[in-house]
């Protein structure tokens, strides 16, 4: 049998049910057996939305995503995706076609350094060179992006070795052993300890806590410690928001009540965070009064950016499981005052965000969706001032699902990250935040999206403007806007969508937003909603970046007062 | 002076990976050896860097790399120098503790020559 047959049986031993991607020149062979083996393969219109659909797809099946594409410009435009899943350590296996061995090197018809160049932005990258090294190089792929931190990684497969003859014979070797997951669990009594004497103790949730899906453990350790939770980007979801214990994410964009408990604590339980600037603002600043305890699964993140006193090295799961084992056995101490002042901020926080007033805000859009969608919607985001709407204001309830960019901060994520979460859980409502900026670098994958019968709603939170960038503009820059105006220069993204056969209406006043949203929840087609925003409406608060927490700029509509409307000393400082 | 010993696996790519966590984090490599091992398949790579800035953080993320099979601080007492020296005669050998031989350098001060440091 053909090398190539040998990747599909691979593929088909782990469980691959779909595959996103582009064909090309050298990945035909690959295509060959594809049609063979009925593959279920979805035709991205680009390759970065390929790598984009695997990592929505990964995201909400926990199951690695699979990309593939062609060698040269198939592999630098995948780049974009691949690099977006790493730096949100989300599993998949990027596969690549590659000139012939015997002219790789020569410059030859698109030829790149797929080796090379996948190479920084993969958790481990592989070139098949020897036909025999198919099955067992492949089967380590998967283990690796599944193993420990998720991530990507990548395979170049020339196509000589795609084509050569090989022994079938491969398949039935017996596939290596998983290596047991390194951890140091050592220090687990001191942060015991260290917990239990806490006045104040807050936990935060990162991304790696969704990934080890921890939610409910995380939740009944906060519940018998006594301690409020709070996340980062990546970690919204993680815990169910509608809980009392938890005050939403943290950080630039996140919720004043969020942060302030972050920066007012005594002990702090990190887990699986890296600490991200945009998390936690000035790093030198951060936590100079906070005993932090820092659980991650990667070790490499202990002390990179911020000193843990106790460093824990394993999955979110299992050291909150066994956090919960060692403290239930132990006296408890009275945090009732505590969680009072918690509760009270929590409230000196909340506002209405049911703004009835045209044009339409944009909080007014959010606050639709988390009243019309159902409890096991998916809501995936572009990267701006859309993303930052949704991370602010969107509650992730039940089985809901929030999907972003967080690390690399990709615009154009959104929309090829929801179509592969439709394919993921089909029976969800998807919908995709989007901007009048960042759609319109995808925009293309309406037509993914119609062959393939993926349902999803593309919601185009259009303020004319790249906003987020003009938010800086007019803050940092003295109001000289610089490249970020689109009025006048916009598509009409209603008729744009109607071209490629897809529904589509435009929505002016707050009063027609939640009929919209109906009409396009009961679809049977993907739906783009052009949402024509008030531009003028900021994406408030913010922490500007490089300052400290305190040093946030609050929006008009504001109700925070700094944390001082709650009498209670406890933990008050700054 | 800090050096890292590592043992990774003898293949094409496996320096630039290993160069990638230095460059990444703006850190240049002063002095750089590698050559094969007791173990078949596997290499060893020396190499030291005058800050001391970063070195754990920089040793966990080489051995977050899957072709990186272990990295280590080398003690100080460990560390030794080695250099090569162009004269008319011929090159000059020269090795021992890293101040002796820059020590030598500085005396002599050579129209050619490289230095590294290794230990094990």
């Amino acid at each position: 049998m053909r090398g190539a047959k040998l990747v599909v049986d691979v593929l088909k031993e782990q469980q691959v049910d779909v595959v996103f991607g582009i064909p090309g020149g050298v990945t035909l062979p690959l295509y060959d057996e594809f049609y063979n083996a009925k593959l279920h393969h979805i035709l991205a219109r680009h390759e970065q939305c390929a790598g984009h659909m695997a990592d929505g797809y990964a995201r909400v099946s926990k199951r690695p995503g699979v990309a593939c594409a062609t060698s040269g410009p198939g592999v630098t435009n995948l780049i974009t995706g691949v690099a977006t899943a790493y730096m949100d350590s989300s599993p998949m296996i990027a596969l690549t076609g590659q000139v012939a061995t015997s002219v790789m090197g020569n410059d030859a018809f698109q030829e790149a350094d797929a080796f090379g160049l996948m190479m920084p932005v993969t958790k481990h990258n592989f070139r098949v060179l020897d036909p025999k090294e198919l099955v067992p190089t492949l089967r380590k792929a998967f283990v690796i992006a599944t193993t420990g931190r998720y991530g990507p990684v990548h395979v170049d497969l020339p196509v000589d070795v795609l084509q050569a003859e090989v022994d079938g014979k491969a398949l039935s070797a017996p596939s290596e052993p998983k290596k047991p997951q390194k951890r140091d669990l050592s220090g687990l009594l001191d942060a015991i300890k260290l917990l239990e004497e806490a006045e104040s103790p807050v936990i935060l949730v990162g991304g790696g806590a969704s990934w080890s899906q921890a939610g409910s453990q995380i939740v009944q350790f906060a519940e018998l410690l006594g301690a409020p939770v709070v996340t980062t980007l990546m970690g919204k979801g993680a815990v169910p928001e509608d809980h009392p214990l938890v005050l939403g994410t943290v950080g630039m964009h996140g919720k004043q009540v969020a942060s302030y408990i972050l920066n007012n604590c005594d002990v702090l339980l990190a887990l699986g965070t890296r600490f991200s600037d945009r998390s936690t603002g000035k790093l030198s600043e951060f936590g100079k009064a906070t005993k932090t305890v820092h659980v991650d699964i990667d070790a490499s993140e202990m002390g990179k950016n911020v000193r843990g006193v106790v460093s824990l090295v394993g999955d979110a799961w299992t050291v909150i499981t066994a956090l919960t084992a060692g403290m239930q056995q132990r006296a408890r101490k009275d945090r009732s005052a505590w969680l009072r002042r918690v509760e009270g901020l929590k409230r000196e926080c909340a506002c209405s965000i049911d703004i009835g007033t045209a044009p339409v805000a944009p909080q007014k859009i959010i606050h639709e969706f988390n009243r019309l969608l159902p409890d096991d919607a998916i809501v995936t985001t572009e990267v701006g001032r859309n993303q930052m709407w949704a991370e602010h204001f969107f509650q992730v309830r039940g089985k809901r699902m929030f999907i972003t960019s967080g690390g690399l901060g990709t615009m154009g994520f959104g929309f090829p990250a929801a179509i592969g979460a439709k394919v993921a859980r089909p029976s969800s409502p998807v919908v995709d935040i989007a901007g009048d900026g960042s759609i319109q670098m995808v925009f293309q994958e309406f037509a993914t999206a119609m062959e393939n019968q993926l349902p999803v709603i593309v919601a185009v939170v259009n303020d004319g403007y790249l906003g987020m960038v003009k938010q800086w503009q007019k803050m940092f820059y003295g109001n000289r806007l610089s490249a970020v105006d689109l009025h006048g220069r916009l598509p009409d993204f209603v008729k744009l969508a109607q071209a490629f056969g897809a529904g589509a209406t435009r929505v002016e006043r707050p009063s027609e937003l939640p009929e919209a949203i109906t009409t396009a929840l009961k679809s049977e087609v993907p739906y783009l909603l052009d949402i024509i925003v008030d531009p003028e409406e900021d994406m408030l608060p913010m922490m500007p970046p490089g300052r400290k927490a305190s040093e946030v700029i609050l929006g008009p509509r504001c109700n925070w007062k700094g944390g001082t409307t709650v009498g209670s000393d406890l933990a008050r400082r700054s | 002076m800090e050096v890292i010993s590592l043992v990774v696996h003898d293949q094409p790519g496996v320096m630039q990976r290993v160069m990638g966590i230095f460059t990444k984090r703006r850190i240049n490599v002063e002095t750089i050896v590698v050559g094969k091992c007791e173990q078949p398949g596997q290499a060893r790579i020396v190499l030291s860097v005058l800050e001391p800035r970063h070195v754990q953080v920089v040793i966990e993320h080489l051995r977050r790399q899957q072709d990186v099979i272990e990295a280590t601080a080398v003690p100080p007492e460990r560390h030794e120098a080695y250099a090569l020296i162009a004269e008319e005669r011929g090159a000059t050998r020269l090795t021992g503790a890293i101040d002796e031989v820059q020590n030598v350098i500085e005396k002599t001060k050579p129209s050619r020559y490289i230095v590294t440091v290794n230990a094990l």
